[in-house]
């Protein structure tokens, strides 16, 4: 199935896009996609996905089932900094 | 003799009959309202009756600074401006940096009343000094923006003034104080109605403490801490307030399409980030002595180096108006400044009139996505031409005269902040019940839930009518000392910023934080010794022991004589509610409906000490000290 990605703004500098998607498996997790993600770009990857959390359509997956969330087809996976207010 | 860090003055200027008198300022009041926002809702109590005009001449115009002001700690040179909102009908007030608040304690008044109009345009001209007022005529800056105003105030380094939005009495017109803006619920246009075109104030008094030196040893300690912290010392210099963009966007939160989705695609060039790779030439404080580098410098054709956007401009008049240009809302945050126009309500405006235009409800030619148009349209709103005269009264009043009210995104006649309450339901039980409205910074809810380093699920009930309370209480005192309200960002330390947010750490803190409402309910009453900054700074400053239980009750206070003043002036529960867009229509997947307030509401009236009508009970305001 596919899902869209959307990276953190640090993250689009190495991926070279601010929106993609990855063809995953039925049923895959959120761990399968950042792993697919990784393959793609590398190990610079993993330093910048440590210091972000995951939404999956919105909603952190620190919410659902953490790393281990099931996915569907159309899904959402962004990227998410903590940030200050205005 | 009166508590250290006031100039124990209050000066009341007659705009109609040129007179001035300097009266003593209350210790009674101060202790219990503070300053600022505080004791401006007091004095704006007692001096006004139910029903009076706001745009006529019986609404007093309160400039407020606290204890705090003139101190020189970081992030305290704000100054509250208090009146009867013309927009809302209820309490209006916003707080503004720049310099005058700094002014203002250099000339030794704590409090400026300006009472009646004047029948042609005027200025004052305070010197602190000598005691002195001068009533100059202002004809020759009527009609100049807030920049060149301020130019031609040759000489004068504190001053706070109108553009032509609030000569013309847009409703959200708001004041201005170098690059800052009181923006909200139309201060700016109740100036106007005074015909008062600015204020400039002077003097050479110093702040008096209680205990000088222990405030400036500690306030070195509060510099290093906010250097280093990831917040005030990074990311808002770095990225300044638009770096919140992309966090909403992947939220779910940021407003998209007139409130209608909560992501847009092509945020990533609306981000901070962005901002600073292609289009920022600097980074500045745009409030004097704060070391926080929150304001941006950019580059607008034909103007200069001028402030670039903050986070609710890129969100309200970007992706608000499905506009991905940062370029033109640069532009357009530049046009919106200098006509003296609060850039949240404009924006709110604007995608309603988009959304109106699209459902063939009124012909402006705005469209979603289309710059054209845009800064033309908010010249006509500043100068009440055309079908700019409409959009000058805020979206509550085009609603009834155009339709609409289902997507006529205010609460109480305030245009919403850039915080889609469908994905943080504290801040929508925030927005749902704040005194002047639909507004985000006065308790930022949204920031343990759905914006900060540790949030807690923002979907669930837990917490939610919890946490507006405490949040509200503690900025009702933070606007009264007057502090930036960024400085609660400092709360949350290092370490939790430093933690992978998919690690069980982080999901036991968050766990714990939302399990906390028992805890949450005994610190608040907790008067043990002051820990954090501000109650340091409060007690060095004027000798009085001040910590988090003492500023929950005097926010309290202040919350509900704010309550009681809009239920004189006939709101009531009927007003604590959010659009309906918001109620109704779902943006998550996984919901098929909105914001559940009704679930939170009651429990939120209890938590206040209000009866099920939402009015604060005698035993409240008894315990309060709220005399009405």
């Amino acid at each position: 199935m596919r899902v869209s990605v959307e990276p953190t703004y640090e993250m689009t500098k190495i991926l070279g896009a601010n929106r993609f998607e990855v063809d995953v498996a039925e049923a895959a997790t959120v761990a399968d996609v950042v792993e697919t993600t990784k393959a793609r770009v590398g190990p610079e990857f993993e330093k910048l996905v440590r210091l972000a959390a995951i939404a999956v359509n919105g909603v952190l997956v620190s919410y659902r089932n953490g790393m281990k969330t099931r996915l569907a087809e159309g899904d959402e996976v962004r990227f998410v900094k903590a940030s200050a207010g205005g | 003799m009166m508590m250290k860090g006031y100039a124990g003055r209050i000066l009341e200027v007659d705009l109609a009959s040129r007179t001035f008198a300097f009266k003593p300022l209350d210790e009674d009041v101060a202790r219990l309202y503070i300053g600022g926002k505080g004791y401006g809702t007091r004095l704006l109590y007692d001096m006004t009756e139910a029903g009076v005009d706001p745009l006529g001449p019986a609404n007093p115009l309160i400039f407020a600074t606290g204890p705090l002001n003139g101190s020189v700690a970081p992030q305290s040179n704000r100054f509250a401006v208090v009146c009867k909102s013309p927009l809302t009908g209820g309490i209006g007030n916003a707080a503004c940096g720049g310099s005058f608040a700094y002014g203002m304690k250099r000339a030794g008044i704590d409090i400026l009343i300006c009472k009646n109009q004047s029948p042609t345009p005027i200025r004052l001209d305070i010197n602190g000094d000598k005691d002195e007022v001068r009533f100059l005529d202002a004809t020759d800056l009527w009609g100049k923006g807030t920049y060149d105003t301020q130019k031609r105030l040759v000489g004068r380094k504190y001053n706070a003034v109108i553009g032509p939005a609030g000569e013309n009495l847009v409703l959200y017109a708001g004041i201005v104080s170098n690059e800052r803006i009181a923006g909200r619920t139309g201060v700016g246009a109740v100036m106007g109605s005074k015909k008062l075109k600015a204020i400039s104030v002077d003097g050479s008094r110093k702040l008096e403490m209680d205990d000088p030196e222990a405030f400036k040893e500690y306030t070195k300690t509060v510099r290093a801490l906010f250097r280093d912290h990831p917040v005030l010392g990074h990311s808002l210099e770095a990225y300044g307030t638009a770096g919140i963009v992309k966090t909403t966007n992947a939220r779910n939160i940021l407003p998209t399409h007139n409130f209608k989705y909560g992501h847009f695609k092509d945020a990533m060039s609306l981000t901070g980030e962005y901002m600073h790779d292609h289009t920022l030439v600097g980074t500045k404080s745009s409030c004097l002595h704060c070391p926080v580098m929150c304001g941006r410098q950019v580059e607008v054709e034909g103007k200069g180096v001028v402030k670039g956007p903050e986070y609710e401009t890129l969100g309200l008049m970007g992706s608000n108006l499905d506009i991905a240009d940062i370029k033109k809302v640069q532009e357009w945050n530049y046009a919106a400044d200098d006509m003296g126009m609060d850039t949240i309500s404009l924006g709110a405006v604007l995608g309603f009139t988009m959304e109106l235009q699209e459902r063939g409800m009124l012909q402006s030619g705005l469209a979603f996505g289309d710059p054209a148009g845009i800064t033309e349209m908010i010249h006509d709103i500043a100068h009440r031409r055309d079908l700019g005269n409409e959009l000058a009264d805020g979206v509550k009043r085009m609603s009834h005269k155009f339709g609409g009210r289902e997507f006529a995104m205010h609460v109480k006649g305030l245009e919403l902040s850039a915080y889609d309450p469908r994905g943080s339901f504290a801040q929508g039980v925030e927005y749902a019940t704040t005194n002047r409205g639909g507004c985000h910074v006065q308790g930022a809810s949204m920031y343990l839930e759905s914006v900060g380093p540790l949030t807690i699920n923002p979907q669930n009930l837990k917490l939610k009518a919890d946490i507006p309370v405490v949040q509200q209480n503690l900025a009702c005192t933070i606007n009264s000392m007057v502090l930036c309200i960024f400085t609660t960002y400092g709360m949350i330390p290092k370490a939790v910023h430093e933690m992978d947010p998919k690690s069980w750490q982080y999901r036991l803190a968050v766990t714990m934080l939302e399990n906390s409402g028992p805890l949450l309910r005994i610190v608040q009453g907790i008067k043990g010794v002051p820990m954090m900054w501000w109650e340091k700074w409060m007690t060095y400053i004027t000798g009085t022991t001040i910590t988090s239980g003492h500023l929950q009750e005097i926010g309290g206070r202040i919350f509900n004589l704010e309550r009681m003043f809009n239920l004189r002036e006939g709101l009531s529960a009927r007003d604590d509610t959010l659009p309906p867009r918001m109620l109704y229509e779902p943006i998550f997947k996984h919901m098929d409906r909105g914001h559940p307030l009704e679930q939170l509401l009651p429990r939120y009236y209890r938590l206040r000490g209000w009866d099920a009508d939402g009015v604060p009970t005698r035993d409240t305001l008894e315990r309060l000290q709220v005399r009405v």
